[in-house]
């Protein structure tokens, strides 16, 4: 009787989940899959660092889905762009985003990475939580925001012990246009220098 | 203890704050959206984040990162241990006073464990029974009892807080039972050693935000209100999460936007392109 009853408070649970949902669990092989595919970068005989960063460059564009990340962060002030703006920040953005951690990635040792688990999020996303186990101090808690669409996962935002890089992001440009009277042109400009500063170091 | 002594723990103590630039203070348990920073002081903090930051590049980095080249890990990591184990008993207090009796029983058994076999809180025999570590504060507990935070405040030399963080900090450090129990030179040690132990712990962090930042200041905010609400909610983190809207479901040109320099905040009136969060 008890396995009956289980059964059925399972079917309806089954019932009352939202249709768009997709399966957390195959967003959490999606992340598996990358970390396996970071994995290889690194262990590869003979890496120089140059074709390393062009490596992960090229993952990251295929995993991250950067124009979205990108609009979210420029929040309100995306309205105010012109269309000329919208497309010029969202390439420096990307670049951004790739030059930065990019580099980040080709420069760590002897961290292992384990996925733990998966749960839904807001409408149709599945948050997959990990954790970056270092040699020294306690391991980190990272979870990825992975949204589906037309059958392809791509990541929207990445947590860091409950800090969300969108959300940080977003918080800083906003000040940045604030205190430059709302204006996103200088926001372009540093972006540009940053890009530059990047790609040189 | 004399107020002499007394001072310097509170300056010690808040000096925590500056390495834990990232991780300090609280919420009413939700940002009320993502762009409300909640900072009409921000002209005058962004002095003392200046001053603070000179503090820190002068004086307070030199010693950590000198401490972290010279100092073998293990006995860094047994520093951090023994610190925290002096930690625990406000941890088990504010654990109580949150009502949370898992927490506080894992605070209570890491006191006994770590003093005693863990050889007075060096060795964290605690975790290896899954009895892990969990920071805790008065200003979480006022957060639990339901005070705001107010507006954000960048303390000089503690660093990011407001003033439910601020009191909850003082009211930690006249309360501990510790610094009541140990001599004054002890609880100078300690306090310049929990200092350079937090600073150390941060450093590779605090570097690379600084390296990849465009303005710092605004970094730290938004990263302490996220930090502190997340330990607010014991690492539950989820209610933090922004809502992404699904741009694409968003037809390209409803939002046809204002060709110009990007200074009309107003805006486009009647656009279809819902602003996130708001």
């Amino acid at each position: 009787m008890k396995s009956l009853a289980t059964a059925l408070i399972g079917l309806l649970l089954v019932a009352a989940a939202p249709v768009r949902a997709a399966d957390p669990a195959q967003a959490q092989s999606f992340i598996e899959g990358l970390g396996q595919r970071a994995v290889e970068i690194l262990n590869e005989p003979d890496l120089d660092a140059d074709r390393a960063v062009a490596q992960f460059r090229t993952l990251f564009r295929e995993s991250f889905d950067i124009p979205t990340i990108g609009r979210f962060v420029l929040g309100r002030y995306w309205r105010t762009a012109s269309r000329e703006q919208q497309q010029e920040y969202l390439e420096l953005f990307e670049n951004m985003v790739v030059e930065t951690y990019a580099r980040r990635f080709t420069e760590y040792s002897g961290e292992t990475f384990r996925v733990l688990g998966s749960r839904g999020e807001g409408e149709g996303d599945t948050m997959v939580q990990s954790q970056i186990v270092r040699p020294a101090g306690p391991p980190i808690q990272v979870a990825w925001r992975v949204r589906e669409r037309n059958g392809q996962f791509r990541i929207i935002d990445v947590s860091i012990e409950g800090v969300s890089m969108a959300v940080t992001q977003r918080n800083e440009f906003g000040a940045v246009i604030q205190r430059n009277g709302g204006r996103i042109e200088p926001l372009l400009e540093t972006l540009r220098g940053r890009i530059t500063a990047a790609r040189q170091g | 203890m004399n107020g002499t002594g007394r001072l310097f723990r509170a300056i010690a103590a808040a000096a925590t704050g500056i390495a834990l630039s990232a991780c300090a203070a609280s919420t009413e348990g939700q940002l009320s959206t993502v762009d409300d920073v909640n900072d009409p002081f921000e002209p005058a903090n962004r002095v003392v984040f200046a001053f603070n930051e000179a503090v820190d590049t002068v004086v307070i980095r030199p010693v950590a990162v000198t401490y972290d080249t010279f100092v073998p890990e293990g006995i860094q990591q047994g520093i951090t241990n023994f610190l925290r184990n002096l930690r625990t008993p406000i941890i088990l207090a504010n654990e109580l006073l949150q009502g949370d009796w898992e927490g506080a029983e894992v605070a209570a058994s890491r006191l006994f464990l770590n003093t005693t076999l863990g050889l007075g809180g060096f060795i964290d025999i605690a975790s290896y029974a899954q009895k892990e570590y969990q920071s805790e504060d008065f200003g979480q507990t006022l957060a639990r009892w339901g005070v705001g935070e107010g507006p954000y405040l960048v303390l000089p030399i503690l660093g990011p807080s407001n003033p439910r963080d601020a009191v909850g900090f003082a009211t930690d450090v006249f309360a501990d039972p510790v610094g009541y129990a140990a001599t004054d030179g002890f609880n100078y040690a300690r306090a310049g050693a929990t200092v350079v132990d937090l600073r150390q712990q941060t450093l590779e962090a605090t570097d690379e935000l600084k390296r990849s930042s465009i303005d710092y200041y605004a970094t730290t905010r938004s990263l302490y209100r996220q930090y502190r609400l997340n330990q607010i909610g014991d690492g539950a983190g989820a209610e933090a999460m922004p809502d992404i809207p699904d741009f694409e479901d968003i037809p390209e040109d409803e939002g046809a936007p204002v060709i110009d320099d990007g200074s009309a905040e107003q805006g486009v009136p009647g656009s279809a392109i819902p602003v996130a969060s708001e």
